[in-house]
């Protein structure tokens, strides 16, 4: 079995090097038959993938020990659901899933293109087979899925911790986030050696990247989420190496698909979008360079491996490329138009690329300060929690601001009457809703109220602009479905403001922590906790420690919860299963963990108040929302952009 | 070990098959030239770019002046522009198409 | 009014200018980070620095009831240096882990910050045989 895996593997590096050999010489000297069958063999690859997929799949389910993959990453007695989920639990298994997802845009997105821009397609299946063609070779050579050993009784489990319905979500979507950008990567490449100046190739993954921003979204939150109720620690971002690994290509990403609308409406900022989607294909693969090869100290970081040295490598080479290219197709690249005015809806996006350049510019510099700081002095220094912070503040709060004013200047050139008419009544609910809170004891955090303050700013703009349309056009139904870009992105950034306002909750969190004894009180703010009583159940794998705790707001029990620890016999490992009340009404969360539960049936518990941290969640479900109305087909849309790129002769 | 060498022997062939079948479906290759595209090409795609901003400015315009973005004298100022520049565009676009179907009927 | 030349060039160059003023002010004020070392290298350092390395025994303590006191060794090595720790511990915290505490080394002992314990999760990728099996 092992066999097919491997030879499954062999035919799919063979297929995606002749996919990059084939499809580059095809594009080159414009066969049109060698062109197709190159964009054929990404497909055969697809399916080749898709076999060695299956195989692990299969092993994984008949738990086959003989599989060195599913011995380090199962066990017989591990729950269906989390047995699949070791799929991509560990370096080999992940890296397939990659290469299996890679497989499937890739295929898709040329066959969807084929017969629209023939050329440009042509173009791109080098491009996504010399992607491909990496990854395969790293199976196939570095780290096989399929390595086999004597078949021990019993393998060596899943970790506890990650023995939850997040292990199922949180890395697909990732993936699905971090391969969907090697899209707009390949068709923008593909489109500088096509030397087109046109912009196809936007229009062309427009979609397609807005998928895989989205997926990279989803997957962050349900990330924090999952820190937040399972690590037990009252946090939900920690700025660790991992965690900006995936932030990093997100934001790239947005500043990408912000600055292509430039590009359409206006034909500018052309070399900007070309190196905004290389920036942001080359951070996915740093991203994944860093989780896999434990060069930096992370909390979730997974000792050296040999596979570092490859990504780095390869890194090396797709940007040296990249940037190569850009440099001899420049002058293609220079856009006739110019920036006529500092205050206009065009120079409101230019800025806001340079403040989502720079806060991500400085996340990898804070990323990867230790290696430099070891190479330079020789000895590694890490850049903590203080300088992320100050940099989110630097970088955040203004373009907090500016999604509230990006919107309601004008194209072009914005006269300062006109602004100050629209911007009259958001400013004015803003300024109010800062004085009301700063009355009520806000100031406490000035970054806080500053952010609390911007935020209602950004959602009366919102508001405005919801509330206008509507009027203009008939119905909110009406608007929306004629302007479904331009609405639904106006719901993703009413979701990143409630995540702002949520995240600026930490500001203003009550912490009490101290050791009771059944019977005693702990009080943070207006919520007290009494501990009760300690009980313990044995469940099949592990011994659960509850205690259970009333919670006071003021003097009116508002419930009982039970935060604990499992035991769990044969992992010999303690798991935090620390309780969260939410208060919808009052919007916030009191989180009480048990620090540590002692022999004597004391309990040294910390209680934590965090206000506003849920519209984090609900943020996440309206962000999809947004984006899914952003990416609905619009056939009006569909026909004029046919219309456009078809050729004059039928 | 003989299923694992049938299996992918198998993958192989249908590979192989898939790669091919471009140039079996069309042994003689007649018209195999991926995409006509000539300096013709590449200039009406660019007026047909600058035309589509231009309507796209206009219905923003006229759009943004409805809801109130935008002032009846920034509107009159920046209205004829845009249409101009439509207007432009189209009229540079007609020979460009007259001309792409010549040369395709002398072809 | 539209204006000669390109304000753009003029934008971007003053941000980046910009940036690199609010880096430089902050990186002279907050500091350089704080040192990430393995207990080999600690001898000589003064003020607070990042420890990591593996928890060896004998452990004593829990951190809260009693000081948790046990030895960090550096991983794939022999040094070894007693680190005092009180605070929130981890509950994947045992011989064996990987740890990363925060701290100074006060007369041979390596008196950590509370809270500032963090165990790293037992490896996903690592390779089979990991100095972290236990």
């Amino acid at each position: 079995m092992p066999d097919v895996g491997r030879a499954a593997l062999l035919v799919t590096l063979g297929l995606s090097l002749y996919a990059t050999v084939a499809g580059a010489w095809a594009a080159r000297t414009r066969r049109r038959r060698l062109a197709d069958s190159a964009g054929n063999a990404l497909l055969a690859a697809l399916g080749t993938s898709a076999v060695a997929a299956a195989v692990l799949l299969v092993a994984l389910l008949r738990h086959d020990f003989s599989f060195t993959y599913v011995a380090d990453h199962t066990s017989t007695r591990l729950p269906t659901g989390y047995t699949i989920s070791a799929f991509w639990g560990g370096q080999e298994g992940s890296l397939l899933l990659w290469l299996l997802v890679l497989a499937a845009y890739a295929s898709a997105a040329v066959f969807v293109n084929r017969r629209r821009a023939p050329d440009l397609a042509a173009w791109s299946v080098p491009v996504l087979g010399a992607v491909m063609t990496f990854f395969a070779l790293l199976l196939v050579a570095v780290a096989s899925p399929f390595t086999t050993q004597a078949a021990p009784a019993e393998g060596a489990g899943l970790n506890p911790s990650l023995q939850n319905p997040y292990m199922l979500a949180h890395p697909p979507l990732l993936y699905l986030g971090y391969v969907g950008l090697t899209i707009p990567f390949a068709f923008a490449i593909g489109a500088l050696l096509a030397k087109r100046t046109d912009e196809r190739w936007i229009v062309a993954t427009r979609r397609w990247t807005l998928v895989a921003w989205t997926a990279l979204g989803i997957g962050q939150l349900l990330g924090s989420h999952w820190a937040y109720v399972e690590v037990g620690w009252g946090g939900f971002y920690a700025w660790d190496p991992v965690e900006n690994a995936a932030l990093m290509p997100w934001l790239a990403a947005t500043a990408f698909l912000h600055s292509v609308m430039i590009q359409e409406k206006r034909g500018m900022l052309r070399i900007w979008n070309v190196l905004l989607v290389i920036l942001a294909f080359g951070l996915s693969l740093f991203g994944t360079f860093l989780t896999r090869s434990g060069v930096v100290n992370s909390i979730h970081s997974f000792t050296e491996s040999s596979i570092g040295p490859w990504f780095l490598g390869f890194i090396c080479v797709v940007v040296a490329f990249s940037l190569a290219l850009v440099f001899v197709r420049l002058p293609l690249l220079r856009s006739k138009t110019r920036l006529e005015s500092l205050v206009s809806r065009e120079a409101a996006f230019l800025y806001n690329n340079l403040l989502l350049v720079a806060f991500c510019l400085t996340i990898l510099w804070g990323v990867a300060f230790p290696m430099l700081s070891e190479l330079v002095r020789g000895e590694s220094r890490t850049l903590g929690q203080p300088y992320y912070n100050f940099f989110l503040r630097a970088f955040g709060l203004p373009l907090l601001l500016l999604m509230g004013l990006g919107p309601l200047i004008a194209w072009r050139r914005a006269s300062v009457r006109a602004l100050s008419r629209t911007f009259a009544w958001p400013a004015g609910v803003a300024l109010a809703t800062g004085l009301v809170l700063l009355a009520a004891g806000a100031g406490s955090s000035p970054p806080g109220l500053i952010a609390y303050t911007f935020s209602t700013f950004v959602l009366a703009s919102i508001a405005l602009e919801f509330v206008r349309g509507a009027r203009a056009s008939g119905s909110v139904l009406q608007l929306v479905g004629r302007n479904r870009r331009r609405y639904g992105g106006y719901i993703v950034h009413a979701a990143i403001v409630l995540i702002a306002i949520g995240v600026a909750g930490s500001a203003y969190d009550s912490v009490a922590e101290g050791r009771l004894r059944p019977g005693e009180t702990l009080t943070a703010g207006p919520w007290t906790a009494v501990y009760r009583s300690l009980d313990q159940e044995r469940a099949a794998n592990a011994l659960e420690l509850r205690a259970r705790v009333d919670l006071y707001h003021d003097r009116e029990l508002a419930g009982t919860i039970y935060p604990g620890k499992n035991r769990y016999f044969a992992e010999a490992q303690t798991s935090n299963e620390m309780a969260i009340h939410t208060d919808w009404l009052r919007a916030e969360d009191v989180d009480v963990i048990t620090d540590q539960i002692n022999t004597d049936g004391s309990v040294y518990f910390r209680v934590i108040v965090k206000p506003l941290v849920n519209l984090i969640w609900v943020a996440g479900v309206i962000f999809l929302f947004g984006s899914l109305v952003a990416m609905w087909p619009d056939a009006r849309e569909q026909r004029r952009l046919a219309a456009r790129y078809a050729p004059a002769s039928a | 070990m003989t299923t694992a060498l049938v299996v992918a022997a198998v993958l192989a062939v249908l590979a192989v098959g898939v790669v091919a079948a471009p140039f079996l479906r069309d042994p003689d290759g007649r018209n195999d030239v991926l995409e006509r595209r000539d300096v013709l090409d590449e200039r009406r795609l660019e007026l047909s770019e600058e035309r589509d901003r231009a309507l796209l400015a206009l219905r923003e315009l006229e759009f943004d002046h409805r809801t109130g973005k935008i002032s009846d004298d920034d509107y009159r100022m920046l209205v004829g522009d845009y249409r101009r520049r439509a207007a432009a565009a189209m009229r540079a676009l007609e020979p460009t198409t007259r001309r792409r179907q010549a040369v395709d009927v002398q072809r | 009014m539209a204006r000669r030349g390109n304000p753009a060039r003029l934008v971007i160059a003053l941000s980046v200018a910009a940036v690199l003023a609010v880096f430089l002010l902050y990186t002279s004020i907050a500091g350089g980070g704080t040192p990430s070392l393995k207990p080999s290298e600690l001898p000589g350092h003064t003020g607070r620095v990042s420890l990591a390395g593996v928890v060896a025994g004998p452990q004593r303590g829990d951190g809260r009831n009693a000081p948790l006191r046990f030895r960090l060794r550096d991983i794939g090595g022999e040094a070894a240096v007693p680190v005092r720790y009180e605070g929130s511990v981890p509950d994947l915290f045992k011989v064996g882990r990987h740890i990363v505490v925060d701290g100074t080394l006060k007369n041979g002992t390596f008196v950590a910050v509370p809270g500032t314990l963090v165990t790293k999760c037992p490896s996903k990728y690592a390779p089979k045989n990991s100095d972290s099996s236990l």
